[in-house]
Formats: structure tokens, sequence, C-alpha cells
């Protein structure tokens, strides 16, 4: 097989919420896992079978495997943090409608940061980041509703 | 009317506070820019149900950062900082909470009618008496301090600006000067009560709100930063949210301002 198919394939399982993905071909099959113990610490390995199938996904895939320690923060690769919305509400990028968002895509940002504002009902919710990193997507549009604990930033932490 | 504003008499306050945390940490200020303000970004003053009041707020706000405005010596504006809650799930009841306390309130002490309008103004005959704006923090997903900031009309007659809704003041319904010592420890003591509540029977917030809210099953206008709803106040649901009905359709509200079409 293909050593940069496999780079593709680990880069595939890595940015998705697959945890678990094996590819068969001839008799080289390939498994890759994100092991949940571990903070989904990405590795693979070879195997040589002569089973017929050629990629399973297992029955747990697209519903990453938390151990209680890890839940609500770690679901990506191992450096990946995510910050989630601790309310229900409405999600602002910045102070006010004609301010400058807090934050952009690339910013260093380190802990005690305000990162954004969720309001519910007279309630002004900054939130203010937990981790050093630097931010690599912002998940939620500006001025749209938010459920509790959905995820709002990925940061990369450093 | 300068001559009618007087200083807080802390002895009196403390009299008639029977808390367990809220207000045993008090601090009084003549003036400060906001008492909200204060306590989010003060590491002095940490302690949980720490209460700042203070006589002029040189920066009140109110939401969208609307001027709060009140004279000196003759209102309570005061913020209460608390940091023992369990989760996000339960925020909005301590919202609704804090609004319920100070119509409790009014209402023992002046047996005046007061109702509430969704989510936390305070009402009598259709005045506002009092306003509540609450400031939260949190590192991550973690609410670290959550700040109850709460202006009351006591003894101010005369009000100026422009508003929204016409301000009343208890002193301009109850027809007498009144304690403002006397109705901050009674808010106090009702709070704390509530706050319970909340830990134990959190369905109960819901009820006794819905109950002095006159606008459920009316139609209403909902104004937000850019838009403009009509339909009919349905219900509130059970994180507080005003559950809006268009039609067959229902749709939940997080904040905006509400008023009878």
């Amino acid at each position: 097989m293909d050593i940069n198919l496999i780079k593709r394939l680990i880069k595939i399982v890595e940015q998705s919420q697959i945890t678990d993905l094996s590819v068969q071909e001839g008799e080289l099959r390939v498994r890759i896992s994100k092991n949940s113990n571990s903070a989904s610490q990405l590795k693979y390995q070879t195997v040589h079978e002569l089973q017929p199938s050629s990629i399973q996904m297992p029955a747990q895939a697209g519903e990453p495997v938390r151990d209680t320690k890890t839940a609500g923060k770690e679901v990506h690769a191992d450096n990946i943090h995510e910050i989630r919305s601790p309310i229900v509400g409405t999600f602002y990028r910045a102070p006010a409608p004609d301010a400058d968002p807090y934050v952009q895509v690339g910013d260093v940002i380190s802990p005690g940061m305000v990162l954004c504002i969720v309001e519910a009902m007279k309630l002004m919710n900054e939130i203010e980041s937990d981790v050093s990193g630097k931010i690599v997507k912002i998940l939620v549009e500006n001025a749209t509703p938010v459920e509790y604990n959905q995820p709002l930033f990925l940061v990369e932490k450093t | 009317m300068k001559s009618e504003a007087r200083l807080f008499n802390i002895e009196e306050f403390d009299i008639k506070l029977d808390t367990e945390f809220l207000g045993r940490n008090f601090v009084y200020c003549d003036e400060v820019e906001s008492t909200n303000k204060l306590l989010l970004e003060s590491k002095e003053f940490n302690q949980n149900g720490t209460v700042i009041l203070a006589e002029f707020q040189s920066g009140g706000r109110g939401r969208k950062n609307r001027q709060w405005v009140s004279n000196s010596g003759q209102n309570l504006t005061f913020s209460i900082l608390l940091k023992d809650f369990t989760h996000g799930k339960k925020i909005n009841l301590f919202n609704l909470a804090a609004s319920l306390a100070v119509a409790h309130s009014i209402e023992n002490l002046y047996q005046l009618k007061v109702e509430l309008k969704w989510p936390n103004d305070v009402l009598i005959k259709n005045k506002k008496a009092a306003g509540i704006l609450l400031e939260s923090i949190s590192k991550g997903n973690k609410i670290e301090k959550l700040v109850v900031g709460i202006g009351v009309n006591v003894n101010q007659t005369n009000f100026q600006n422009k508003f929204d809704i016409s301000p009343t003041s208890i002193r301009k319904e109850f027809k007498e000067i009144v304690s403002r010592e006397r109705l901050l420890s009674e808010i106090l003591n009702n709070y704390e009560s509530l706050l319970k509540v909340i830990k134990y029977e959190p369905e109960k917030i819901l009820t006794d709100w819905k109950a002095k809210c006159k606008m459920i099953g009316e139609k209403v206008k909902i104004t937000d930063y850019t838009s403009v709803k009509y339909g009919i106040f349905d219900d509130i649901d059970q994180n507080g949210f005003l559950i809006l009905k268009t039609g067959d359709k229902f749709e939940k509200i997080h904040f905006g301002d509400v008023s009878l079409r």
C-alpha cells in the first residue's frame, strides 16, 4: 500500500470524529484508530490478514468515546482544544455590533483572554480562554443561537 | 431633591439582614463606574455573596450598554457576587429569581402590587421600578463568577431622561419616603431563600415567576438588535426562555425587549 495513501487516511481520521478505520488492499490491512483513553492520541498499525472486507467502520465511529476526565475537553487530535458554551444563548464575537471581534482565526491566545460573549435573558456571559494556543477555527457564526456545551472555538494548544 | 438624599446607614441595614452569606461581605462606595464591573474584575472582593452598593455609578449600565440613571442617595444600585452554583443549565433561574426577590420585597414591605416583565423587569402599575443586569465570566465552559446587578428606584420622584418604559419609584407609588436599608436587607433575605429554592425545587421559580407575569398569553412584539418579531407570548420553557407562538410555529427567544402589541 502506498505510504502516501496511509498518510492521507491518517489525516482523514485525525480531522474527523471517526475513532477507528480499517482499510484492506490485497493482503495488507491498515487499521487507524484514535486512542480515546489517552485523549484521542492518533496511532496506526498494519495487519497482514486475508479477510475480504474492504473498509470497516466500527459501530462507535462518529461518536468518540471519552472518559470522564476528558469528556467535553478533548475530542480531536491531541493538541486541539475545544472551547464550549457554558450556557444556552446567543453567541457574539464582539462586545458591540459595531466593534471589532474579540479574536480572529490565527490569533494567539492565553488563559484569561476574552474570546466571545454568549447572551441570554439580560445575562452577558464573557467566555475567557482556559488554555494558551492559537485559534484554528471559529465554529459558530456571529449572532446565532448556541446550546449548552456546544463547541465554539478550536484552539491549537501550545 | 438633593436635601432628601442621605447616606446609607449600614447599621440599620445590618440589623435586618438575616442571611448566611449574601451581604455578609458588604462594600459601600460613594461613586464607582459600575458595581457589576467592579465585582467582575476585582480580585479584592472575591468572597461568595459579596454585595457592593454604590451611591452613584458614573457608568451605570443596562442591557445593550444602555445607561442606568440614578440620583445619588435616593435609590439602590448594587451588585451581588455568586460563585457557588452548579452549572450553566440553571443559570437563568438566578436571573428570574432576582426579579422575584425584588418583587416579593416590595410587596411584603409596602403592599404594592408588583408585576414582572420578561426576563426580569420589575413593574408597578406598568411602570419600571427596578431593572436587573447579570454578567458572568466563564473560563472555557466553566462559569467562575456570576454578578447580579440590581437597580431599584426607591425615593427618586423626578425622572428627566427618556426611557423605553416609563419609570416610577416606590416612593411615588407608596406615597412615602421609604428606608433603603430595610429594602436592601429584605431583597437579600429573599434572594438567599430563592437561591435555596433553585437548588432543591427549581421548577418553583418558574411557577412563581409566571404567576407574576401578566404578558403570558398576550400578543407581543419582541425587538432585538436587528429584528422585530410578533406573536403570542405562549410560555417560558424550563430554562426561562420565552416561547413565542406565531401561527402554528413556536420559537425560543433568548433575549429582546418585549412589549404588548
